[in-house]
């Protein structure tokens, strides 16, 4: 719409009363008869079969999930409008939470909140007379794979984030190698592990020795969702991840912020995931500080 | 007084799968055109658009997918039977479909593992088709 | 053409977030929003597209949240006008 002229300034919101007014409760509990029938309701049913599959297939799962739901914690830990700014998560923490839908764990899920978030997007060219050092958008890339979980053989991967990732890459013109930090999309810890092995961070299987010694961590050398995302800081679907990106290349992050404060990079190129459905649709944004 | 339960909701495109699931039936809708067998079932072939369609009889062999154990209930109906298995079958005909695991503990259970339908009488009207490790 | 580099986001809007008692969804896209415009530098009038995401079904005693509601409870007539759905 904005390259069309048919608008100038487009803000992008999310507000939902999905803690206190219920509203999480209906994408958890989610019920087509047909399936409820067999007692499989919602996000966290669907996403646990498609988990499941990658663990056949890698031979590994919780082994690698547990470094993604103690990292991004340690992220929340720094930020304090986290909704779980004032609680670390250790080893046994991890473990020692109640199985919800197995392979999941309880910190295996994003968070239920309340709350809202929104976003202005404009021009490059207006973006300069404005207040705030703008975040550009470098490049997009998208895919749909569609399927419903029951119907779909992709979910230990390629997800629509192959394709996807690859094609913000090449609008961009750079290479995983520029990229200084990761916000993506994590309504569970296992969409951090497929997203990132779709993009080309590391091998397929290889995930738990390449998150293993703090590597999304404060210090890390990949830092990925440091607000503490949606599993720690709070579910804003798309808006979580992005909000953050923004956030990190305005330099507007306090304590958090990426850079000499928390031993990392200073961030230039920021990448993002967002999902849709059950790995059903996949978006990649690259931002660039501006 | 009987337990709370959830029955399937046919429509006009699955109603000829539930009628086959109370005579202990699996039948799926099978292209004339091109020769898949589909699920879910549809006006027309997800491969070649035709509408031309009959019904098959699958022979309720097929592998296991994926699954996941419910540890916590979703719905009072389903709260006696935890821990349960949801798992998506993949029939020897083609068709992936959502259903439950029985006769084994879970974990016991693997994905590839192959697998035979049998049925559960929830109703009158209703059959539920689930498959046991074999 | 390539969009590379033509578009940045340019403001941010936050809320309470976590358990908030009291509130409706259109309560938070409101406040959201209008901190965004601040955060920004922009006035209303300078806003002319809306993309909403838009749960459905809606939260349980509240209304269908579409960006038309959303546009009316801001004062806005957006030229392009969209919703996100879950």
């Amino acid at each position: 719409m904005l390259d069309a002229g048919i608008c100038n300034y487009v803000v992008i919101s999310y507000g939902h009363s999905g803690l206190w007014g219920g509203g999480m409760r209906q994408l958890l509990f989610n019920t087509r008869a047909s399936e409820a029938a067999f007692g499989h309701f919602g996000a966290v049913g669907r996403y646990a079969l498609a988990a499941r599959r990658s663990m056949h297939v890698f031979s590994r799962g919780p082994e690698t999930w547990k470094h993604i739901a103690m990292g991004q914690r340690k992220w929340a830990n720094l930020n304090p409008a986290a909704i779980m700014h004032a609680k670390p998560m250790s080893e046994e923490d991890y473990y020692g939470a109640p199985l919800v839908v197995e392979p999941f764990r309880l910190f295996d899920n994003c968070q239920m909140n309340d709350g809202g978030r929104a976003i202005i997007v404009t021009s490059a060219e207006r973006a300069k007379d404005l207040k705030h050092r703008p975040a550009l958008i470098m490049g997009m890339g998208l895919d749909n794979p569609c399927n419903e979980i029951a119907q779909a053989q992709y979910t230990a991967g390629p997800t629509g984030a192959k394709k996807a990732g690859r094609a913000a890459l090449e609008m961009a013109g750079i290479g995983l190698a520029d990229i200084d930090a990761c916000q993506i999309y994590d309504c569970f810890t296992y969409t951090v592990e497929v997203t990132l092995q779709d993009y080309g961070f590391f091998g397929y299987g290889e995930g738990k020795d390449w998150f293993k010694g703090g590597t999304i961590e404060p210090g890390g050398r990949m830092p990925v969702n440091t607000s503490g995302g949606q599993l720690s800081e709070a579910y804003f679907m798309g808006l979580t991840p992005i909000s953050e990106a923004v956030m990190q290349l305005m330099g507007r992050c306090g304590p958090r912020q990426l850079g000499p404060k928390t031993q990392t990079k200073e961030p230039q190129i920021i990448l993002c995931s967002d999902n849709g459905g059950t790995l059903q649709s996949h978006a990649c944004l690259i931002f660039r500080r501006g | 007084m009987s337990a709370e339960k959830i029955l399937p909701a046919p429509d006009a495109d699955s109603k000829p799968f539930w009628d086959g699931c109370r005579e202990h039936r699996l039948k799926f809708q099978q292209c004339a055109a091109c020769g898949e067998v589909r699920w879910p079932p549809s006006i027309l072939c997800p491969q070649c658009h035709s509408q031309d369609t009959r019904w098959m009889e699958a022979s309720g062999r097929g592998t296991i997918y994926t699954f996941a154990v419910y540890h916590q209930a979703f719905h009072p109906a389903f709260k006696g039977k935890l821990p349960y298995v949801v798992a998506v079958v993949k029939l020897d005909e083609g068709p992936m479909l959502l259903t439950n695991l029985v006769g084994r503990p879970p974990d016991s259970l693997a994905c590839e593992m192959p697998v035979q339908v049998e049925w559960d009488d929830i109703s009158e009207e209703y059959s539920l088709p689930k498959f046991r490790p074999i | 053409m390539s969009l590379k580099d033509k578009y940045a986001v340019v403001g941010v809007g936050y809320t309470p977030q976590g358990k908030v008692a009291d509130r409706k969804s259109l309560s938070f896209h409101l406040e959201a929003v209008s901190k965004a415009i601040m955060d920004a530098g922009l006035k209303k009038e300078d806003i002319d597209g809306l993309n909403a995401y838009r749960h459905f079904p809606p939260c349980p005693g509240e209304p269908d949240l579409t960006p038309q509601l959303l546009a009316q409870h801001l004062g806005m007539t957006p030229t392009y006008i969209s919703q996100d759905a879950n």
